[in-house]
């Protein structure tokens, strides 16, 4: 009797148990911490624009950097928003970007630093790259239901990183 | 036309001979059980001394034909039962002798014999190293669909998906280059192209049975035995016209949660068997035709198959006998590679989802035995296995491969006085691979080996043997190899057996490991060639001890050690790399190629109990497996291997009724290979929690009411308990199966 007992008590126990759940529904994206080199912050009259940017385009030239932010659906992403920046003058802040899957090939920190609207006017500033110098873009992969943390970048303005136009 | 004159007129001549004499009689009779009288299915009845022997059928009868006239011996042995052998048998004439065998119920584990740990029949107590068998019932109890299946079960075994990993010898490589070697009747049977295990191409319900050897195996079977070697024996045909059919299907019940409930209609998987033996004079033969299709619990994952199966044996003479082998497969699958993600675990990620792959498998095999005299036989064994394949997207062909692969092994065995048997042999292999995936390659290797058994006290054996190996693929340098082995086995009394083995290990790389490229269409992640790969090894010591406890209790314990060197993995890097050969830039990404990466040891302990109760009505079946597996490189746990093992079994028998339960829990898998589930991407990846599934079985043997038939009914997973095995893949959810055999 006291097997069958035993028995039953380790049944109802699995029974109770469900193994893997289905987690609960995220955007799907990347976040992380972006970090400013104490400074090294331009003036303010240079700082037109500061995102965080998502390329599934890499290398980039002047035309591929316009398509790929007005292609349907854009192929380059910027972070808060084309009309919106970055905190400026900060030591840090935090991003949650959110995203369509796809396999981002190059991400990091842009700036405009001019007032007309050309590529010019534009120099990527921070890279999620390799520790290598210079660094190597890492890619980032973002698929549905997952949203990845940890994607940090590095930002000194006066050591930007290797330039892709 | 003189020239094949010259051959066949000596070969008809001989076969001639051997078949038109009438020099022999034939023994039939019947094998009982000496307790109940009801009759046993399945004993094996050999004519001591030669190669003739028979199985019992559904009535417990058997015949042995082509007997020589004189006095014989014959052995009648049973899973069970204590072997019998039935002395001063009389064959005077063609007059048929009768004989009545009835057999006693023996202790659990005795008389189980073993072919595969030494290359020769011994008994399992004999053996050096630890061995487990699968038996053809156990198969069929489980309905087992593909074998792999059937080795769920076994202690110290461990699947992830359909790769097998024995002692945690095999991380994560999705089959390819198996460090299990696989034998077909003693024949290594792993793909030309990718060096794995493809478990459907066997004849699952042709088995008689599987022997699993674990520890590194190369010094008598060459690669890729360095975590164990897992020998399929098929069963040879029935002496008497035999009809044997089996019908299953199967209904997957609906998952836990409604957001894995992708489909809106029952899904099935059901299947036909049907195989006929006889036999024609000398020549037995045995056809088998069967039909599954399995619609899977998860979307893009379902499969057609026809599978074939001839086996024929031709008894030379009492002494020598050729058996020919052949197997044809034809499939069609859902390329389900991981899932969307945990959200939607049965459903593929999107680049999976209109993806199919097409296999047409076949092999031929050929096995020629004479016994020279009562100390020394010989064996010849070829194999052709063929393999083509090719994975469709939306009807575009991605990638295809097609491999032919030839083994030949000639083996033979000599009883020398003063206690020692020595077995030595040759063999040679012919691999060519042709692939989008590999390029076109060819491999040959050629080996010899030796061992000898050498008694030195009635109670103490020591074996000891040597192999060696040379194998060079394609363009790059040829590599040899030679392995060591040791075995003591000390008998101190008729229910203890302690052993003590030393085995070294090696793996050539695959084909495909060293030449694949691909941007395959699965996944994003690009695949690398790497020529540079080396062989990887392993040393194992085994120290072990079985035991009879009275008639009821077996138990069995071993510690052992298992080091490996020059692992092959496939590790996840960013690269630069040119994204199609002709590409004027190279661009940087997650790229996978096979690496040597990892020294690693592997320790551990493995434990086995099996119970029987209140008159063997009830019994059971405890096995555990503890393993400590270390990175020695990263002193950290080797990715992909659990830490424990525990499988438990129990069967209720009673009069035509069975009923019997199987749980099974592997611990949660601590470390991944995490780049790859970044990268991958495989979402959700890294989710994976322990493993604890329990099956249910009942049946009902109809032979109670007259028909040969038997009723069962499977519940697989009772508790619709949801796992992974293989990162990003859940596993079969709870499954309903009915089943129908029969025996006419």
């Amino acid at each position: 009797m006291r097997i069958v007992g035993v028995v039953f008590l380790v049944f109802l126990f699995l029974s109770c148990e469900p193994g893997l759940t289905v987690p609960p529904e995220v955007e799907p994206g990347f976040g992380g911490i972006v970090f400013f080199e104490k400074g090294t912050w331009p003036p303010q009259d240079s700082l037109f624009n500061l995102w965080v940017f998502a390329s599934q385009i890499y290398p980039l030239d002047s035309l591929k950097v316009f398509e790929g932010l007005f292609a349907d659906p854009p192929r380059i992403y910027l972070y808060p928003a084309i009309d919106r920046n970055l905190p400026l003058f900060v030591d840090s802040t935090s991003y949650a970007f959110a995203l369509p899957p796809a396999n981002y090939l190059y991400v990091g920190v842009l700036q405009r630093f001019a007032s007309e609207i050309t590529v010019r006017s534009l120099r990527v500033v921070g890279l999620y790259g390799t520790p290598d110098n210079p660094p190597l873009p890492i890619p980032v992969v973002v698929s549905g239901s997952q949203f990845i943390d940890g994607i940090d970048i590095r930002v000194n303005f006066h050591k930007p990183p290797p330039q892709p136009f | 036309m003189k020239r094949s004159s010259f051959i066949l007129v000596p070969v008809l001549l001989w076969f001639t001979t051997c078949v038109g004499q009438v020099t022999t009689g034939t023994i039939v009779g019947k094998v009982t059980d000496a307790e109940t009288g009801r009759a046993i299915v399945g004993a094996n009845v050999v004519l001591r001394g030669t190669f003739i022997g028979s199985a019992t059928n559904v009535r417990g009868e058997f015949r042995l034909t082509r007997v020589s006239l004189g006095t014989h011996g014959v052995v009648v042995s049973m899973m069970g039962y204590e072997r019998t052998t039935v002395e001063g048998v009389t064959v005077r004439s063609a007059q048929p002798v009768r004989l009545e065998v009835k057999l006693r119920s023996a202790p659990i584990q005795a008389e189980q014999v073993i072919v595969t740990a030494s290359r020769r029949e011994q008994s399992l107590q004999e053996a050096p190293v630890s061995v487990a068998m699968v038996t053809a019932k156990m198969i069929v109890d489980r309905n087992n669909v593909t074998l792999d299946d059937a080795l769920r079960y076994v202690p110290g075994v461990n699947l992830m998906q359909d790769q097998v990993n024995i002692r945690g010898s095999t991380g994560y490589s999705r089959g390819v280059g198996s460090r299990v070697l696989l034998l077909l009747d003693g024949v290594p049977y792993l793909t030309g192209d990718t060096g794995e295990i493809n478990w459907e191409t066997i004849p699952t319900h042709q088995v008689d049975r599987i022997e699993v050897v674990k520890g590194a195996g190369s010094a008598l079977y060459g690669s890729s035995a360095l975590g164990g070697v897992i020998n399929v024996i098929t069963r040879d045909a029935a002496d008497s016209p035999e009809l044997r059919l089996r019908f299953f299907s199967g209904l997957y019940d609906k998952p836990r949660y409604e957001e894995w409930d992708w489909s809106p209609h029952a899904r099935f998987n059901s299947g036909a068997i049907v195989s006929y033996s006889n036999r024609v004079g000398p020549l037995t033969y045995l056809l088998s035709l069967s039909r599954t299709v399995d619609e899977s619990y998860r979307q893009n994952d379902a499969y057609h198959r026809w599978s074939f199966y001839a086996k024929a044996k031709y008894d030379v003479s009492s002494f020598k006998n050729l058996t020919v082998s052949a197997n044809y497969l034809r499939r069609t699958h859902g390329n389900f590679f991981w899932w969307r993600s945990l959200r939607e675990a049965t459903r593929p990620a999107d680049p999976q989802l209109n993806g199919k792959v097409t296999s047409r498998r076949g092999n031929i095999s050929l096995s020629y035995k004479e016994l020279l005299s009562d100390r020394f036989f010989f064996t010849v064994k070829g194999i052709y296995f063929g393999n083509y394949w090719r994975d469709d997207s939306s009807g575009r062909v991605n990638n295809t491969s097609e491999s032919h692969l030839f083994n030949l092994d000639i083996q033979a065995t000599y009883t020398a006085a003063a206690g020692h048997i020595l077995t030595g042999g040759v063999g040679g292999n012919f691999d060519r691979v042709s692939a989008n995936l590999f390029g076109s390659h060819p491999g040959v290797g050629a080996a010899a080996y030796v061992q000898d058994e050498i008694g030195l006290t009635s109670q103490l054996k020591l074996t000891a043997g040597v192999r060696f190996d040379w194998q060079k693929v394609s363009a790059l340098r040829a590599t040899a190899q030679l392995d060591p082995k040791l075995g003591l086995v000390y008998l101190p009394d008729d229910a203890t057996s302690v052993r003590a083995s030393f085995g070294s290990g090696f793996r050539y790389p695959a084909i495909g490991e060293l030449y694949i490229e691909s941007s395959t269409n699965v996944s994003q992640v690009v695949v690398l060639p790497n020529v540079d790969l080396s062989v990887e090894r392993s040393l194992s010591y085994e120290l072990g001890v079985s035991r009879q406890f009275g008639k009821s209790v077996f138990a069995d314990v071993a510690i052992f050690n298992n080091d490996f060197r020059n692992l092959i993995e496939p590790s996840v890097l960013i690269k630069r790399y040119r994204p199609y050969p002709t590409s004027p830039n190279e661009v940087e990404g997650p790229v996978i190629q096979f690496e040597n990466v990892t020294k690693a040891r592997i320790q551990g302990l493995e434990a086995t109990v099996k119970v029987e109760w209140w008159k063997k009505y009830l019994s059971t079946d405890l096995g555990y497996t503890y393993t400590w597996p270390r990175d020695v490189n990263e002193n950290t746990i080797l990715k992909f291997r659990p830490r424990h093992i525990f499988y438990a079994s129990t069967l209720i028998g009673y009069e035509y009724f069975r009923a019997s339960t199987d749980f099974r829990y592997v611990s949660r898998i601590e470390r991944i290979d995490d780049n790859l589930v970044r990268l991958a991407p495989i979402v959700h990846g890294e989710q994976r929690v322990p493993i604890k599934v329990l099956d249910l079985r009942l049946s009902y043997d109809l032979l109670a009411l007259g028909f040969p038939l038997r009723v069962g009914f499977n519940v697989n997973n009772v508790f619709n308990y949801h796992y992974v095995e293989l990162i990003g893949n859940l596993a079969p959810v709870r499954t309903f199966i009915l089943s129908l055999d029969g025996i006419l």
